[in-house]
């Protein structure tokens, strides 16, 4: 195994152009785990993980959060605009694999599970890709194709996801099967974007890939539209039960070890009428 | 020198009762009263092997590094039912650095041709290094022909020839008993297979010198691995020397030597160097032992105050390809409640997985589960407060024996236990949470135990010319403070600070101690070794008395000084160190039988708090209060972490563990420590522990018994009862998960 250490994103882009399809190295927290189970053998790895270039974390005007942030850091931002990554953030394994584990990592990895996913879907963000021929910006929606595959070419590295700020009103929430250390049984990301009058709600670990729950978003977007875009949502019971078999309805999930499709689906409605009554009252 | 003698002795272990021949020397003491002066027992001590356990000095096995070493790793079955072939290792031996591979052809006594389960041994990869050794392992091909099998529990026991009913018991008569009942709950659990996964992997390292083979093992039981291994490589006793310095748990699945202890041994001397052979956590999953799966059908028949009348209980344990014991899931009903008319029957389930193993409190954590729901479901049907029906049944003489118990302080554990939970807060039904969709409730359940000990135990203990003092003895200290106890015992008796007592044990050529397990290792060894320091005293006043010039029965030991009388004389032992010059005073101990006419068992009484939510199903445990009565608590320390890792390891059994397997292919899905949920820190709640202050001045010269196991055993029903206060749900089923807790709910 080869392995190099490049000083700059030039040097890592050069390196991937002369190995196109080499592995990269962040926090290792899921390619380590591949190599200690015998699963990749990699021939060339290139380590992205010192890159400067990479951990931007910009807030001034639209979101940049570069490719090499951990989650130790996104726990660390205030604000109702990152109350959903926060919420993210902290379900995250443990301390150290916070303190590792990176976005652009999770990208890469494209799990269906990949906790940052639900919520790179629900702000609508933009993925930013590098490569010696220029930069590809490409929708989330575009960039996760099915279960651990994407759209990124093989001499192309993330380098952020950037969104545009959704407003105070969102929210993540996890199911797993104990309190930490935990791959999502599923997830789900809910942002209401008054500004823009729209709601967008995505689930994780319940298909192939991060999947939008379509008509629980145009449910709920009416159901706004009737109460006002401007006033906090005060939703029924009967709102709430819609909007939660709406969004199970979307679902398409698998049994596995970590839960059954079934319960998958039920809780999922679950978590969307709890986001829904929890995200509804938020105005700016 | 006293004199030895044969006696018998009955001793409980693993929940059955052993009848053995056993030598003592000497006579016994009595153990010390509660009013006794203890400077050292009965106090908090931090472990005598702390700083070396968590600075990374501490050597376990896994971290031997001998000269010249090589490394085993085994090649084992995809399959769970299979004739092996042929095994084709041209591959692997062309890897550079691979030593050696060895199958069933090169090394019949190490492989079958037949393999039960995945993950059974098939070939054994030797590389210069653990990752060549891993790597070739890869490069093995074998063929094999694929043959009938059946891992799934329910349908094994549809399978008469996989079914063998292996201890039966009764007393009274079970069916009169239900016809006098009023009320009668009728119902089958089901729990799952649980994995030890200890901290340390199994694993040993062999060397010879001739013919003298020494192993490193990591092992609760250094005797029997040398047994065991002597056995097997046809060796003499004198000539196989175990050692088990530091160790990381074994929680019963390290009780006798492992298929990894033979390939080491027998490989190390073929190929004339140093093997080690250590499973990696693959293998902790798959082949080193587990917790039975049990089915269980409970039957408790009542009168309307709540007086049993009849109890039945039978129990099929799959055991994986182990044919030879199981655990007695039945114990509890056996033994716990007074009850007339009981009947019970304890089957064992063959199926194509991985061997069970002890596994702490092994049958008593299953079956306590089965009985103390049920009781649960009793008193419900009752109106009853379900501590009121325990107590109502409270058995004060062994239902078994008819005998005294040596101590028995349930009803304290009960009351204490009620009262630090707060259990009149108890409400039929549950009580509301902070949202509509969370409840609350509380459940109680209780455990009973043996851990007793008894012979044969033995120490010495060496008094150096400059006060300090050796204990030597046969015990390995399998991370539950063992070490730290027994210095402790002997710090007492030989009147000297702890830090001038140091340990040598964790080899084969000490005097014979008991197994770490059965949680009787600190009762078997304890009393021995105080004796031990008692006969260090009694020739150190020898010697005293002499330079006092007085008999040495006029003078006492206390506070490091030989003191001639009340306020009399008094000689620093440290002024009689140094009047002498080289010397070794020899003390010796041994372990005396328990009583005849008595029942040595634990008794302790949990009790949880629980929030579930009724929409995800998911139970959030808020609060464990954990009694108990063991008598004589030697480091009150040591104790309540026991307990707090046996609360621990139980909360995953009942809400998170249990091994997934594929009907289909054989294969367990979870064999990994991310899909196999043990708690984490973030899971493990409050846990408040008190233990009953009484000794139990009958069962030895310390007045005490252990509490290895009994911390695991209750916790499980529990936390099912207070799931079935909090929102009504009744799960039969462990682990007792969220959609287990919403199907209870719809029924
Ligand atoms: C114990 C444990 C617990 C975990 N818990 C969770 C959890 O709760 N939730 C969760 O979502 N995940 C969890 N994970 C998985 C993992 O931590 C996350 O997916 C994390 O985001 C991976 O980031 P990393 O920097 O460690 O990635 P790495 O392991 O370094 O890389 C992962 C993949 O992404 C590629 N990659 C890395 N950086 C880039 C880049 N800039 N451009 C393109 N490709 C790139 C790599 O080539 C590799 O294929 C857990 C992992 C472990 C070991």
């Amino acid at each position: 195994m080869e392995i190099e250490r490049p000083r700059s994103l030039d040097g890592a882009l050069a390196a991937l152009a002369a190995h196109p399809g080499a592995d990269l190295l962040a926090g290792g927290t899921d390619l380590m785990v591949e190599i200690n189970f015998g699963r990749k053998r990699p021939e060339h790895l290139i380590v992205v993980q010192p890159l400067a270039e990479l951990r931007d974390l910009d807030r001034n005007g639209a979101v940049r959060v570069g490719a090499g942030v951990t989650y130790t850091r996104l726990l660390a931002e205030g604000g109702g605009s990152f109350a959903a990554v926060r919420e993210m953030a902290r379900t995250v394994g443990s301390p150290q694999i916070r303190n590792a584990g990176t976005v652009g990592g999770n990208l890469g990895t494209s799990s269906p599970a990949g906790d940052a996913l639900p919520v790179l879907a629900a702000f609508d963000a933009t993925v930013v890709l590098r490569s010696r021929r220029g930069e590809r910006r490409i929708p989330f929606a575009d960039y996760m194709t099915g279960p651990k595959r994407n759209a990124r070419a093989p001499d192309e590295i993330v380098v952020a996801a950037e969104w545009r700020d959704p407003g105070p009103a969102q929210t993540f929430l996890k199911v797993g099967t104990r309190n930490a250390m935990v791959i999502a049984v599923a997830s789900l990301c809910l942002v209401v974007e008054r500004a823009r009058k729209s709601v967008r709600v995505a689930l994780g670990s319940c298909g192939p890939t991060i999947l939008r729950a379509g008509e629980a978003e145009r449910f709920a977007e009416e159901l706004i539209d009737e109460s006002g875009w401007d006033e906090p949502l005060d939703v029924s019971e009967a709102a709430a039960a819609r909007f939660g078999e709406l969004v199970a309805a979307a679902a398409r999930p698998i049994d596995d070890v970590r839960g059954s499709a079934r319960y998958r689906r039920h809780v999922l409605g679950v978590m969307a009428r709890r986001a829904l009554e929890r995200v509804g009252s938020v105005v700016a | 020198m006293p004199s030895a003698r044969v006696v018998k002795n009955r001793t409980e272990f693993e929940g059955k009762i052993y009848e053995e021949l056993a030598l003592v020397q000497g006579a016994d003491i009595p153990a010390w009263s509660a009013d006794a002066e203890l400077r050292h027992v009965g106090r908090s001590r931090l472990r005598v092997d702390g700083p070396q356990r968590v600075s990374g000095r501490a050597r376990y096995t896994t971290d031997l590094m001998l000269p010249g070493m090589l490394h085993a790793r085994v090649v084992r079955s995809p399959h769970p039912h299979a004739r092996v072939i042929r095994v084709d290792a041209k591959r692997a031996l062309a890897l550079a650095g691979v030593r050696s591979v060895v199958d069933r052809t090169s090394a019949p006594e190490l492989f079958d041709e037949e393999v039960h389960y995945v993950g059974a041994p098939v070939a054994v990869v030797v590389g210069e290094t653990e990752e060549i050794a891993a790597d070739a392992a890869h490069l093995v091909e074998i063929e094999y022909e694929s043959l009938p099998f059946v891992v799934d529990l329910e349908e094994a026991i549809a399978d008469r020839t996989r079914v063998q009913r292996k201890e039966s018991y009764s007393r009274g008569d079970a069916r009169r008993g239900f016809r006098e009942a009023d009320i009668v709950v009728d119902a089958r659990y089901t729990t799952s297979t649980q994995l030890h996964n200890c901290l340390e992997p199994h694993g040993a390292v062999a060397q010879w010198d001739g013919e003298r083979l020494t192993l490193w093992e990591s092992t609760q039981a250094m005797f029997d691995v040398r047994k065991g291994v002597a056995k097997a490589i046809r060796a003499r006793l004198d000539d196989v020397r175990v050692i088990c310095d530091y160790m990381g748990g074994g929680f019963g699945s390290k009780l006798g030597h492992g298929h990894y202890s033979e390939i080491a041994a027998v490989l190390a001397k073929r190929l004339g160097r140093p093997i080690r052979c250590v499973m990696d956590r693959r293998e902790e999953n798959l082949v080193t032992g587990n917790r039975s799966a049990t089915v269980q059908r409970v039957r408790v028949g009542a009168t309307k105050d709540g007086k049993l009348t009849a109890l039945e209980h039978v129990a099929w344990s799959g055991t994986g390809t182990e044919d030879g014991w199981v655990a007695s899931t039945t114990g509890p009903s056996n033994g716990l409640y007074e009850v007339a008319n009981v009947r019970s029957e304890q089957f064992l389930v063959l199926t194509n997985t991985g061997p069970f193993s002890a596994f702490r409190a092994p049958g008593y954590v299953e079956g306590t589960f089965a009985l103390e729901s049920a009781m649960d479901e009793l008193a419900d049907k009752l109106a009853l407060d379900p501590l009121a029906l325990r107590r109502k049944n409270y058995a004060k003489l062994d239902p078994q024996s008819g005998k005294h118990y040596s101590l028995k302080r349930l009803d304290q554990c009960y009351s204490r236990g009620a009262e630090l939970a707060g259990w009149s807060r108890r409400k039929a039904g549950g009580t509301a949470g902070r949202h509509a969709y969370l409840r609350r409730g509380m459940g109680v359940s209780t455990q009973v135990w043996g851990g007793g000990g008894g012979p044969p135990a033995y120490a010495t203990i060496h008094l150096n010319a400059d006060g300090t003092a050796i204990v030597r003895a046969g015990l390995q200290d399998i991370g539950s403070g063992t070490k730290t106890a027994i210095a402790q015992i002997a710090a007492e008796e030989l009147s000297l600070p702890l830090e001038r007592v140091r340990l040598s044990i964790g080899e084969t050529d000490a005097p014979y101690g008991p197994a770490s397990g059965g949680s009787m290792t600190t009762a078997s060894l304890g009393p021995a070794v105080r004796l031990a320091a008692v006969d260090v005293r009694r020739q150190l006043l020898e010697v005293a008395a002499g330079l006092m010039e007085v008999r040495a029965s006029e003078i006492h030991l206390t506070d490091g000084h030989a003191v001639a009388g009340r306020g009399g004389k008094k000689l620093a032992l440290d002024e009689v160190f140094s009047k002498l010059q080289n010397y070794t005073v020899i003390g010796r101990g041994s372990r005396h039988p328990n009583p005849e006419d008595v029942r040595l068992r634990s008794f302790g009484a949990h009790f949880a708090e629980v929030e579930v939510d009724i929409r995800t199903g998911a139970v959030r445990v808020l609060k464990i209060v954990a009694v108990h009565q063991i008598g004589r608590i030697v480091n009150p320390l040591n104790a309540k972490s026991q307990v707090e890792g046996g609360v621990t390891q139980a909360l995953g059994y009942a809400v998170s563990e249990g091994r997934v397997l594929d009907r289909l292919s054989g294969h367990v899905m979870n064999a990994n420590l991310e899909d196999y949920k043990i708690p984490t820190v973030k899971d493990v709640p409050d846990i408040v522990v008190e233990f009953v202050p009484d000794l139990d001045r009958r069962a030895n010269n310390l007045g005490g018994i252990g509490l290895g196991e009994p911390p695991i055993i209750p916790t499980a029903a529990a936390i099912a009862n207070a799931v079935a206060n909090a929102c009504g749900a009744r799960v039969r089923t462990l682990p007792i998960t969220p959609a287990r807790v919403l199907e209870a709910l719809r029924r």
